[in-house]
């Protein structure tokens, strides 16, 4: 079977999500590691071949410096002058690390090391067989002009962009073979659902229609009561499908905001589902203030009808479910089954769905949380398991 | 008279002098031809350090053997090796302690 693209089915569940997330951020952490690693085994090298070529020269200069010392040496007291050379500069240290005379500019001698690089100065350490003056240790100071680390840099920069891009690269297509049986199996749900939508539409308004037209006062009570579950039945089927028709057709049209009076519209979605929580026997408790909101009428229909219709279905029976309206806040809360604390972080996930005896495809919360996010309204869940939700919507 | 005057004030002098360097040191080096100073360059060409130089000063004045003497060999094959310093500890240390102070090269060079 063939799966074609849209925008709703591009849509990764929440989970999946995190997976890939973490995936990549692995990914990404190992990538910058290696990166970071060849970096400095690069840099490390080329200053160990600078030090290379530097210590060439050094080593002369030590030879020419010991000789010098040599002479200072047999004639020391007639002469004190240490000697001196314009191309680096020295300093003489005892068998105990003491110093004997230094015309370094970065005193710190490391004299485990012959040769090394510290604060932009390049440091030689020479032993001397013949302690000359007390010399154990003859150090020569160069200063470095730079221009090894900055050539380093520039390849560094470059290579290190050329291995980023191409690990980037291989980490999208290894994220794409990662996602795709998941992208696969929901764009073939969402294709299923998008063709049995259609087929559902006739039949459904039949229904609904030839309900809304028989006289319920010449029938008999019994049947009477029949009638009124087919209703409800009806109405959920309804409501099923138009949060299909939402998700596969709607949510694609451009919004038509405008200000809504919320107290009509919830009186509106209440007398709709009047029939639904008459046949669980629920009673209702509202507490309503006026209160406005800018949005897409259709879309606020799609998040209350979804919020109540939760709300009634996943209620006990004699249950009572409730509504408060403030300005900038409606609560819809039930005495119903309730969610378990780690399950809320997923509750808004598409096809997610916690409770099976119940009709439905999943797909409700996660479109309220689509609608809610597109109006940056907050959604508050407290729940409390098998004593009921309380969700706020918050604007 | 003056003559024994004159030999009295010098004794005096030499063991009465300020330190123990000048009383045990220098009274006999006076008579070699290589100075206390081109001496003090031999051992630091071979210890370096102020403790190396130090010890080996006193492991030498205690006892002298030709194969751990820093002097060359025409040196020591002229005047041979010095007798044992019968020196107590104190006055030893002393005079070696002088005599780093006296030839080192630390805070001389310029």
């Amino acid at each position: 079977m063939s799966v074609s693209k849209s925008r709703a089915t591009n849509s990764l569940l929440r989970s999946e999500r995190k997976s890939l997330i973490r995936f990549l951020q692995l990914y990404v952490g190992l990538v910058i590691l290696l990166l970071i690693a060849l970096a400095v085994i690069y840099y490390e090298a080329g200053k160990r071949f600078m030090l290379s070529e530097q210590r060439a020269d050094l080593n002369q200069y030590a030879y020419i410096q010991t000789k010098r010392l040599k002479a200072l040496h047999h004639y020391f007291d007639e002469r004190v002058t240490y000697p001196r050379d314009s191309r680096f500069r020295s300093a003489i240290f005892d068998n105990e690390y003491h110093e004997i005379f230094s015309l370094l500019k970065q005193p710190k001698i490391n004299f485990k090391q012959e040769i090394y690089l510290k604060d932009r100065k390049i440091h030689f350490v020479e032993t001397l067989d013949e302690f000359y003056l007390g010399t154990r240790y003859l150090v020569l100071e160069v200063d470095d002009d730079g221009v090894w680390s900055k050539l380093l840099w520039r390849n560094i920069l470059a290579y290190g962009g050329v291995i980023w891009l191409f690990f980037m690269g291989l980490g999208i297509f290894l994220a794409n073979r990662f996602v795709k049986p998941m992208r696969d199996s929901i764009m073939l749900l969402d294709r299923f659902i998008k063709d049995t939508t259609h087929e559902l539409n006739t039949p459904l308004a039949a229904i609904l229609a030839n309900i809304e037209i028989m006289d319920l006062s010449t029938m008999q009570e019994k049947n009477r009561r029949k009638l009124e579950r087919i209703n409800a039945a009806a109405i959920t089927v309804s409501l099923l499908y138009k949060d299909l028709t939402y998700l596969t057709l709607e949510q694609e049209h451009k919004n038509k905001d405008e200000w809504i009076d919320i107290v009509t519209l919830l009186e509106e979605r209440m007398d709709y589902f009047r029939v639904l929580s008459l046949s669980r026997e629920l009673s209702c408790q509202t507490d309503l203030e006026r209160a406005v909101i800018y949005m897409d009428q259709r879309k606020l229909i799609r998040v209350v009808d979804n919020l109540l219709s939760n709300a009634i279905k996943y209620n006990k029976r004699n249950g009572t479910v409730g509504i408060i309206l403030r300005q900038g806040s409606l609560t819809i809360w039930d005495t119903g089954i309730g969610i378990k604390e780690e399950q809320k972080e997923m509750m808004f996930d598409r096809y997610m769905r916690f409770e099976e005896s119940e009709g439905g495809f999943g797909v409700g919360l996660s479109i309220v949380k689509n609608i809610t996010d597109e109006y940056r309204i907050k959604i508050e869940v407290v729940s409390k398991l098998k004593e009921g939700t309380r969700i706020t919507l918050l604007w | 008279m003056v003559k024994i005057i004159i030999a009295v004030f010098t004794l005096t002098f030499f063991v009465w002098s300020d330190n123990a360097y000048e009383r045990h040191c220098v009274s006999c080096h006076r008579e070699l031809p290589t100075s206390l100073q081109r001496m003090f360059m031999y051992y630091l060409e071979i210890y370096s350090g102020e403790k190396s130089v130090k010890v080996a000063l006193k492991r030498y004045m205690r006892n002298p053997f030709r194969d751990v003497s820093v002097m060359p060999e025409l040196f020591l094959d002229t005047y041979g090796i010095k007798q044992p310093l019968k020196l107590d500890e104190r006055e030893l240390e002393e005079a070696i302690e002088i005599y780093w102070e006296t030839y080192q090269v630390h805070g001389r060079l310029k």
